[in-house]
Order: C-alpha cells, then structure tokens, then sequence
C-alpha cells in the first residue's frame, strides 16, 4: 500500500498536487518549446512558435537529445532561467 | 518533467496513442500536469497536415500557459 | 457470582515465566470443564497441553481486549467482560473461576510480565491497526513513484527545508506528548483564520521534526501567538523582517534538553530548532501565511525558520522573563516577541554596572534607525559574564532597565527629520521633547549564552509595537 500522509493544512485546496498559478497574458512573455524530437514534432513547433510570435509572446526552442529520456538538467535549469511557461511537444 | 517545480508554468502535447500511458504516469506520480491530446499518426504527415494539427491545438495550447485575467 | 456457562479468555506468551508456571492449573480447569479460550502473543504452540489456544502474534485480541499484563484472565458473560485478574494470584483465581481448589503444588502468588501489546512503540502501531482513529485530518496519499519528502515540497508543506511526512503513526505519535484532545481547536490562525486543532498542531509539530514531549510547548506556542496583543496576523504581512521569537521558560526547558547556554541562538538543539520551526509550519500550512502570498516582507530573517531558545535561569538573584511577566519560577512558560534577528554587543573592558549599561545604551539607539524613538521595541540577550557584572554589584534587572530606559532618552531636536543631514528622523513637532528610545516595558533582557565571551546580543523587534502592532505575549505551557 502507498504511504499516506495527514495534511497539515486547513484543506482548503483539493488533496492533488495544484498546478502553479498560470501567466495572465502571452504578450510580452517568454514562451520555450521544448522539442523532444519525435519525428514531425519540430514541425508542429514550427507552426505554434509562429503563432505565439503573431500573439506578441516571445519564442525560445529547446531539444531534448533524445525522445527516450528525460531532459537533461542544463536544458531544464535554461528553460527555468530563460522563459515565463513551457511548452513540451510531442511527449509520449 | 519538473519545471513546475521550478516554478515555471507549462504543459505538453502528446498524441492520443499515448492518452492511456499518460494516465497511468500521472496515477504513478500523483500529479498530472496539463497537456493537449492531437490526433494520432503524425509520423506520416506532410509538413502542411502538421502545421494544420498545430493550428487546431493552439487554443488549446495557449489556455494550458495563460489564464486571462 | 460465576455461572455454569460464563467463559474466559486467557492472555499468555511463553517468553513470560509465570505464563508458563500456570499452565497446570488452566490445564485443570480446563479438566473440570470451564471454556477457556487462550491467546499465546508469542508462541502458538504454548501451552501445548491445551486444547484451544489462538495465534494472537499479530496482538489484535490482546489490544482489543486492552490486556497490560501477562497472565490476564477474563470472565465472559455472552461477550461482555464481567471481570479481569493479572498474574497468578491462586485466591483471585479461585474467585474468578468459582472453584474450590486450584493446583495446590503452586506457589499462592507470582506476578506476571508486561503484555506484548502495551512494549514501547508497539500501542501506536495496534492503535492504527485495529483502533478507530479519531483523527480528522485528510488522508493524503503518496502515489507509488512519489518520494514521501518530495511529495511534501510538491504539495508546498515546507519552508524549504526537508520536513518529516506526517504518517498517521508519528502523528498519534506525536499526539501521546499532550493530554490535550486532538479535536480540540485552539484558535483561528491568520492570515486565513482557519480553525487549528491539537491535531493540525501535531501534524506540523511531526513535519517540523518534533518529539512528542515538545508538543506542549509547541501549543503553547500557537496560542501565545494568537494573543490579540501578539497581532500575527499584521506581523505576518509587514514588509519589515519580524516574526515570533520563542523564549522558553521554567522546568520543561531542562525535561526536554532546550538549549540555554553555548550557541542558544544557533543551531545544533534539536528543541530550540524543532519547537520555532514547528510554529512557523502552523502559520504556513494551516494559516496559509506564506513568502509572496501574504508575507510581504522586503527581506524577511533567517528566524523565519525559527527562533526559539530556552532563558539561563541560574542566576537566582535576577529576574527571568517569566517571573518578570508575572509567572512562578514553576511554572513553564514560553514568551513570544516579534523579532527581526541578532546584533551583536561586544564591550570586553566594563567592569562597572554603569559603563556596561553606557555600552548597551549606545548599541541600542541604533535599533530600526538611530533617529528613531518609541517605535521598536527591544530584548538584549545578556550573556554570563555581562549578567555578572550587575550582579557582582547588586544590580536588580529592573535597574539595569531603569538605568537603560535614562541612557537612551534623547532631546527630539536631535532627531528630527533632516538633522545631521539625515531626511529621516520624527516629525518636527517632537523638537522640544525628550524622547525615550523605547516606550515604558518596551526594553527586556533575557538571560543566555555560553560562559566564556563577554558578548551580548540585541533583538530589535517590529516597528510597529505596542497598541499599534505587537506587544510581547507570554502563555503558560500545561
């Protein structure tokens, strides 16, 4: 059986893990796209990182080595000094 | 993926041959992260059917990072 | 009286040499017919000259039938208990049973050992197991690939550092250290002035790293600090850099090892560090008071993590803070004040009470801005050898204060805005004033510190002090 845990808060939230606050706006902000090299994937980042820069936001690609495994940490410590919000495609 | 924990807001999209696994990661892990489903094949797709599938996502796509004021 | 068709429940573990002493005389009654349902803790095969002995290694039956000691036996009426004996005590047992003789070869009385059930550690455990848990709290579950600490952090329970995953067993745990009830709320805690139980209090108290003997003063604590004087809820949202300093006070201090002497201010005293740390948690999690929700302040201090010692009581001519704020030097108390963190005061040359108090003066005027007065208020943290200096000369820490109070009143046209070139300053109606430096009991001194360095320390506290913000609170701990 998983642990369980008590929750030391007042409970006002719902018990699963919040998503962080999200960003007000795409204008102005820092958009990375994260390319996990799947085949036809950069294509797919090609046209939204077009599109992110028709609605004003700022685009920054990144490519994971290799689809297999996770990204390494340079690239996660680049897109968490660099952008506003990231975008991961295709991730399987 | 643990840029959330480094208090960067984000999502991914993946294709729908992959909605099951996805589930079963996020069961595993407890925390499932926002993300857009496209259709699936895409590795036999024209340059012009991708940029079409990025077009109908972006909707999508933008409301996984931005949450109008 | 015993009935023909009453029954008994017998509680043995072979490890137990009296279980084992008696096992001729359940023989015999069994014999002469008595029901007799045994329960080995330890060994199914004891007593093998039985007929109906259980497996009760897993210890169910002996918790649910609350056994302490072994032998017990118990009279069954249906599946009521009508009575209960301990240990091999021929006279009860004869009682119990309603015979007449009862294996006459053994001695009258021998004691029993301590049932398996009651070993240290092991109640908690059957408590979770087999009792129904009165604690309210959601469960959390961690998912299988979820590391318990990581899912802390994940779920924003920490103030950065590690905090210990609060299992329902380390909870009840935790909760064994208080007589309090676990439902019992003790207030609402700002800045979302959310009810927070004994139990919410223990939760935090096990995460913060806690042991159950600190509880008490860790509730202590949370109530102190929401004393209306206190005002947490205005501390928690200032830009300036305060938040509750913990003195401790009275006999707890010595019971649970806090440190009062070398370093009391630092780190390395798993009290002093886990006692500050767990009331830091409850403003966190239950209040929801965190850094760039709520908590506004510009730098903030590393006593946001915690900051909580225990006063040096030895010197019996002096005051402590408890007595001084009206409590018996019985009593444990903890006192909470709002604190920015530590200046030091060197003065190695004083040797008279009157330079030494001219030394900490100086120091003192420098609290939240040399130009400024009646605004912040103050503890010194006196060390030995700066505490002997006045007592060596019979100086009474009111005084030192009295004295301290005269040496930092200043004329107001010294501190008015632009003087010395300075923009900041009071307000220029206060030119032909005297100002003190703190309002009347807005200066304390507490006692700690290691006996070698003639080094003391000022707490500078919130600029907003007394009616207008926070004023020291002191609770008793019980």
């Amino acid at each position: 059986m998983n642990q369980v845990v008590l929750d030391p808060t007042a409970e006002l939230n719902p018990a699963n893990r919040a998503v962080l606050p999200r960003l007000n706006q795409l204008g102005g902000k820092t958009i990375g796209l994260l390319d996990i090299n799947k085949p036809r994937g950069d294509k797919l980042l090609d046209r939204l990182e077009t599109l992110l820069n028709n609605e004003g936001a700022q685009v920054r690609r990144y490519n994971k080595p290799t689809m297999t495994r996770v990204a390494p940490l340079e690239v996660k410590q680049a897109i968490a000094s660099e952008c506003d919000a990231v975008i991961e495609a295709l991730a399987d | 993926m643990d840029l959330e924990s480094r208090g960067i807001p984000g999502g991914y999209i993946l294709t729908e041959e992959f909605r099951e696994a996805d589930l079963a990661q996020a069961r595993a892990l407890g925390f499932s992260a926002n993300k857009v489903f496209v259709e699936h094949p895409i590795q036999d797709r024209t340059d012009a059917e991708m940029a079409l599938i990025a077009e109908r996502a972006f909707a999508e796509v933008v409301a996984m990072i931005v949450t109008p004021e | 009286m015993t009935e023909q068709h009453d029954s008994y429940l017998v509680f043995l573990k072979r490890d137990c040499p009296t279980c084992v002493l008696v096992e001729p005389a359940l023989r015999e009654l069994e014999s002469a017919g008595k029901i007799l349902q045994v329960w080995s803790q330890d060994d199914p095969e004891f007593p093998g000259s039985l007929t109906a002995v259980g497996d009760d290694r897993e210890l169910e039956q002996s918790y649910h039938w609350q056994v302490e000691t072994v032998p017990t036996v118990i009279r069954l009426r249906g599946d009521k208990e009508v009575e209960r004996t301990e240990g091999w005590d021929r006279a009860a047992w004869l009682n119990l049973f309603g015979t007449q003789q009862l294996a006459e070869d053994l001695p009258g009385f021998r004691p029993g050992c301590g049932s398996l059930s009651v070993q240290p550690g092991v109640a908690e455990e059957l408590a979770l197991r087999y009792g129904t848990s009165s604690l309210q709290a959601r469960r959390i579950e961690i998912a299988e690939l979820e590391d318990p600490l990581e899912a802390c952090y994940a779920r924003g329970w920490s103030d950065g550092l590690p905090v210990v995953p609060p299992t329902e067993l380390r909870v009840i745990r935790m909760l064994a250290g208080t007589h309090r009830e676990p439902a019992e709320i003790v207030g609402l805690i700002p800045p979302d002035l959310q009810p927070c139980s004994i139990e919410k209090i223990a939760i935090n108290a096990v995460m913060a790293g806690c042991k159950p003997e600190y509880l008490p003063v860790v509730i202590a604590a949370v109530e102190a600090a929401l004393i209306d004087e206190f005002c947490m809820h205005g501390l928690l949202a200032t830009t300036w850099f305060s938040s509750p300093m913990i003195i401790v006070n009275g006999p707890i201090t010595k019971a649970i090892g806090m440190n009062s002497g070398g370093n009391a201010l630092g780190q390395g005293n798993r009290a002093n560090a886990t006692i500050g740390r767990a009331l830091q948690l409850v403003i966190r999690n239950v209040g929801g008071g965190k850094p760039g929700g709520v908590d506004r302040a510009t730098l903030g201090n590393p006593g946001k993590y915690t900051f909580c010692f225990a006063e040096d009581e030895s010197e019996q001519r002096w005051q402590s803070v408890a007595q001084q704020r009206g409590f018996e030097s019985q009593q444990s108390t903890v006192t909470l004040f709002a604190a920015d963190g530590v200046q030091g005061i060197a003065d190695q040359k004083s040797r008279e009470p009157e330079s030494l108090c001219r030394s900490l003066a100086a120091s003192l005027l420098g609290v939240g801005h040399r130009k400024f007065a009646m605004l912040s208020d103050a503890f010194i943290v006196l060390c030995p050898e700066h505490l002997r200096v006045f007592t060596n000369a019979g100086w009474s820490k009111q005084q030192v204060l009295d004295r301290l109070f005269e040496l930092t009143t200043r004329s107001g046209a010294e501190l008015i805005n632009g003087v010395d070139g300075i923009a900041e300053g009071m307000p220029e109606f206060v030119k032909d004033m005297q100002l003190a430096k703190f309002k009347p009991n807005g200066l304390n001194i507490v006692c700690a510190g290691g006996t070698a360095g003639l080094f003391s320390a000022i707490v500078p506290g919130w600029l907003a002090s007394g009616d207008m913000g926070s004023s020291p609170v002191t609770k008793e701990i019980v």
